[in-house]
């Protein structure tokens, strides 16, 4: 685990220029629509947050408790903003991709044995990555759930 | 990326039964897959095969993303029909594919320095479809839920939409409503000053009092007093020496019924918001 730290402070340290090129892409990738019409400005601070709040998490032995809270809160904000769950899981998809890119970009795994390093941060970087997409795919049911459920009631 | 990728796919085109098998013992007692523990064992190894057989499919194909649709549209089906939560399904895909590298990595099939090469492409291969399917099943699973709810609510929004009028619904609504409460007038001038009888003609009053309710909500309960209303002043003005217990009642149940009606509107109309939520 300690291999991916290298990744951990570029994510940390480069989240806003990271943030920048992810809300570049998300804002014209056919999946994801609902960030054409949106200002790429408006986008960014969402993205260095999650960055942010990912690197702190990302060398926790148990990090999907804390993943499921600062994922709570995001999901919360996507389904208030009315972002439909299928295009707000692949802007997560593209928030890792950019990580990826922009390590290439840096070149920060040449050697052979950083090689084996960017092997371990990808591995890494997956499993947080399916903690985070269950996480939000929960919240966001569980909203749905509870928006129908005042409805009823109301 | 297909041809490092190849010595992946050919592994699980042949064992696709063996990491099925056990994918299914992971899936259907994992905390985070509940839903999959109920099911029978060879429906989800069954599951299971088709998604591993995915992967020749795919790589075979000039556009993958296409491809990949023709089994996760069918796993959302089929996870939707089971009544299994989206959260599930999707977790249970997250297992297939680790299930996937477990199996690859127990066989031993990348161990030489340059499989350790092929076994980053395929890595990278696996995510890459993965991501598609995720996108596919839970779009598939939404626009399920939006077929559902479209169904059940469907004739109701057809009642209360003013689009089922064309362009100048309201205004249709309302002259339909002004001639319902004219022959209601009619109606009961007639039976009452005429006939001298306040018989079962009250009845054809619930016509207007519920579809005001429909289509303006609470709104609508000003029909139902009106029309209470008015067959207390046509009693009063016509019916003298005749006693009023039986049209009090009937003027109370106007408004009771317009009233329920609206009501239950409401939690329509709350619906149908969230269908409108749901659609994006």
């Amino acid at each position: 685990m300690l291999s991916s730290l290298k990744l951990l402070d570029l994510m940390a340290n480069s989240a806003e220029s990271i943030a920048r090129q992810w809300a570049k892409d998300v804002g014209r990738n056919p999946k994801t629509p609902y960030y054409h019409t949106i200002d790429q400005d408006d986008i960014i601070p969402q993205a260095v947050e999650f960055y942010q709040k990912l690197s702190r998490v990302y060398t926790d032995k148990d990090p999907f408790t804390a993943i499921q809270r600062f994922m709570g809160k995001f999901a919360e904000e996507r389904f208030q903003e009315g972002v439909p769950l299928h295009q707000a899981l692949y802007a997560i998809v593209l928030m890792r991709r950019h990580i990826w890119l922009y390590a290439e970009f840096q070149a920060i795994f040449i050697t052979i044995v950083e090689q084996q390093q960017a092997m371990d941060s990808l591995t890494r970087t997956i499993l947080m990555f399916d903690y985070i997409a269950y996480a939000l795919t929960e919240k966001y049911e569980a909203l749905l759930k509870c928006n129908y459920k005042n409805n009823k009631r109301g | 990326m297909q041809s490092y990728a190849a010595k992946l796919f050919d592994l699980i085109d042949l064992k696709a039964e063996n990491i099925a098998a056990q994918w299914a013992a992971d899936v259907m007692k994992h905390a985070r897959t509940p839903s999959y523990g109920s099911l029978p064992k060879e429906t989800v190894i069954e599951l299971g095969i088709k998604f591993y057989r995915l992967f020749r499919q795919m790589s075979l194909s000039d556009v993958p993303y296409e491809a990949a649709k023709s089994f996760s549209w069918k796993y959302a089906e089929e996870c939707y029909r089971k009544k299994i939560p989206l959260q599930e399904a999707f977790y249970a895909l997250i297992l297939m594919r680790r299930n996937l590298w477990l199996y690859a990595d127990f066989q031993g099939t990348f161990v030489t320095v340059l499989e350790q090469y092929q076994a980053v492409e395929s890595l990278n291969w696996t995510i890459l479809m993965f991501d598609y399917v995720s996108y596919q099943l839970t779009e598939k699973y939404h626009e399920l839920i939006k077929i559902d709810v479209d169904k059940q609510i469907g004739s109701i929004k057809t009642l209360i939409k003013d689009s089922t009028f064309g362009d100048q619904g309201h205004a249709y609504k309302t002259a339909i409503m002004i001639i319902l409460l004219l022959g209601a007038c009619i109606l009961t001038y007639y039976h009452h000053s005429e006939l001298a009888t306040g018989t079962i003609f009250t009845h054809l009053f619930y016509i207007p009092i519920i579809l005001s309710s429909l289509w303006w909500g609470k709104k609508g309960i000003f029909v139902a007093i009106f029309l209470g209303v008015l067959i207390l002043v046509s009693h009063a003005l016509f019916l003298k020496g005749t006693p009023f217990t039986d049209d009090i009642v009937r003027a109370v149940m106007f408004v009771v019924i317009g009233g329920v009606v609206s009501w239950l509107m409401g939690g329509v109309k709350k619906l149908e918001d969230l269908y409108l939520t749901l659609k994006g």
